[in-house]
């Protein structure tokens, strides 16, 4: 891989990473907005795709309120965009999304770690705080999103590298077919049971059962 | 009062510093601080407090953030007693949260998300990825203004500016949108990566599908997608293995 490639998506992934909580939530972390933009950085925007919608389904299961703990879906699809781009796509999103689904679990450790780190730092700054120093509070502020730019540059980093040796793995035609339909029977089960569960019992399980309904008729349609 | 546009900059990074002491408190300080620049020069002693008050214990939804911000920023300037700010404070963490996380988390986001991966699929391709991305943003802030300029208008009156406001409504009608355009994705979703495929192989995908579901329903929170995701392509690499 061409090193101003490499480099793109070491930044593309860090980015992605810093926004998923840290800055901005502008939604650039969502899978099929990261795999896209991936995908284009490695001259296969389709292939990104297809990887960033699949890994969205699994997103689509997320519901990032509160204090609650999540996979990091965003530097992992960047980093099976590398996996599936210029090859055929029935064949290396089993594989892709694998790689993609053990780094967001890594990555969502890692937002843990990135939780104490900030919470360290602020019992280091105490005092300062208590004393409503000002300075203190901007100092903080610029360390947590460094910490948190660091977890997303070293997750893309780790991502890319596995990427990179997964690409070299020699799975047999089978075997790959198999795991692309094996990930997206799981994916589709994630999106659907997430649906469920937010859906409830009133309106808007009504409203999941309308789309589904039409949904599955213009599937048949085109 | 100055600081409002470097207040909702700074908003945008209020989980910055987010952990699990403090959560947005020290995001919420940082945000505050130009807005109580021009308590400095009036009352001294007043921002010293109010500052060391704005880093204490925060949370809500991110993009709801501002109407706790605004109105306690509000309360200093209007000198209301540092036990009642705390007070507002924490007392709003929970309808902010509930509040936009019904609106944005399982609402908005995931309709846009239903919307656009509906478009991906007939064909839309990077169209469908700007729409969301204008689409949600521009939704998100316009609310960010709209939350700190109805904060700082309402000061301790807050709660009563947010119930007689969109909000609510809004958290309550956006959710059975994002049911609809998550179902009607689906299906579209499905069928956009089955195409290739054989009857056999479709079928597969939909049993698997199923099984997640109810697998998921009887063994959550244990069970999670990503877990149950693991777990059968682990199988799935077994039986591979076995078969040769």
């Amino acid at each position: 891989m061409p090193a101003p490639t490499l480099l793109g998506l070491l930044v593309w992934g860090t980015l992605v990473g810093l926004d998923l909580v840290s800055v901005a939530q502008s939604m650039i972390a969502r899978p099929f907005v990261a795999g896209f933009v991936a995908g284009a950085l490695l001259g296969d925007p389709a292939a990104g795709l297809r990887i960033g919608v699949l890994l969205e389904l699994f997103a689509l299961d997320v519901l990032p309120a509160g204090a609650a703990r999540y996979p990091d879906y965003g530097p992992a699809t960047v980093a099976a965009a590398v996996i599936v781009a210029d090859a055929p796509w029935e064949l290396s999103l089993g594989l892709g999304a694998t790689v993609a689904l053990l780094l967001a679990v890594l990555g969502g450790w890692s937002l843990q770690w990135l939780r104490r780190a900030n919470a360290r730092a602020i019992q280091r700054h105490a005092a300062a705080l208590a004393a409503g120093e000002s300075g203190t509070i901007r100092r903080l502020q610029y360390g947590g999103v460094a910490r948190d730019a660091l977890r997303s540059a070293l997750l893309t980093a780790v991502g890319l590298a596995a990427a990179v040796g997964a690409r070299s793995l020699a799975l047999d035609r089978r075997t790959a077919v198999a795991l692309t339909l094996v990930v997206l029977g799981a994916g589709l089960a994630a999106a659907l049971g997430g649906a469920l569960r937010r859906a409830g019992t009133g309106a808007r399980l009504r409203w999941l059962a309308a789309g589904l309904a039409l949904g599955a008729l213009g599937a048949a349609v085109l | 009062m100055t600081g409002v546009g470097r207040a909702l900059l700074r908003l945008l990074a209020v989980q910055g510093t987010w952990n699990y002491e403090r959560m947005q408190g020290v995001g919420i300080g940082y945000a505050a601080e130009p807005l109580l620049e021009d308590l400095k020069a009036a009352d001294p002693q007043r921002h010293s407090e109010a500052v060391v008050r704005s880093v204490e214990f925060f949370n809500s939804n991110p993009n709801l953030a501002g109407l706790a911000l605004g109105a306690t920023v509000r309360a200093e300037y209007d000198a209301v007693p540092g036990g009642q700010v705390a007070r507002l404070r924490t007392a709003l963490c929970s309808p902010l949260g509930a509040l936009g996380d019904q609106l944005f988390w399982a609402g908005l986001l995931p309709a846009l998300v239903g919307a656009a991966l509906v478009a991906v699929t007939l064909g839309a391709g990077w169209w469908a990825i700007a729409g969301f991305l204008v689409g949600y943003n521009a939704i998100r802030g316009w609310t960010a203004v709209w939350a700190l300029r109805t904060g700082l208008a309402a000061g301790m009156k807050v709660g009563a500016a947010i119930s007689r406001s969109w909000i609510p409504r809004a958290a309550a009608r956006v959710g059975p949108v994002a049911g609809f355009a998550v179902g009607l994705a689906l299906p579209l979703v499905a069928a956009w990566y089955l195409r290739p495929f054989g009857a056999a192989s479709r079928l597969g995908v939909v049993i698997l599908a199923v099984l997640g579901v109810l697998a998921g329903r009887f063994w959550a929170p244990r069970l999670t997608a990503v877990r149950f995701a693991l777990g059968v392509v682990a199988l799935a690499l077994l039986l591979r293995v076995a078969m040769r």
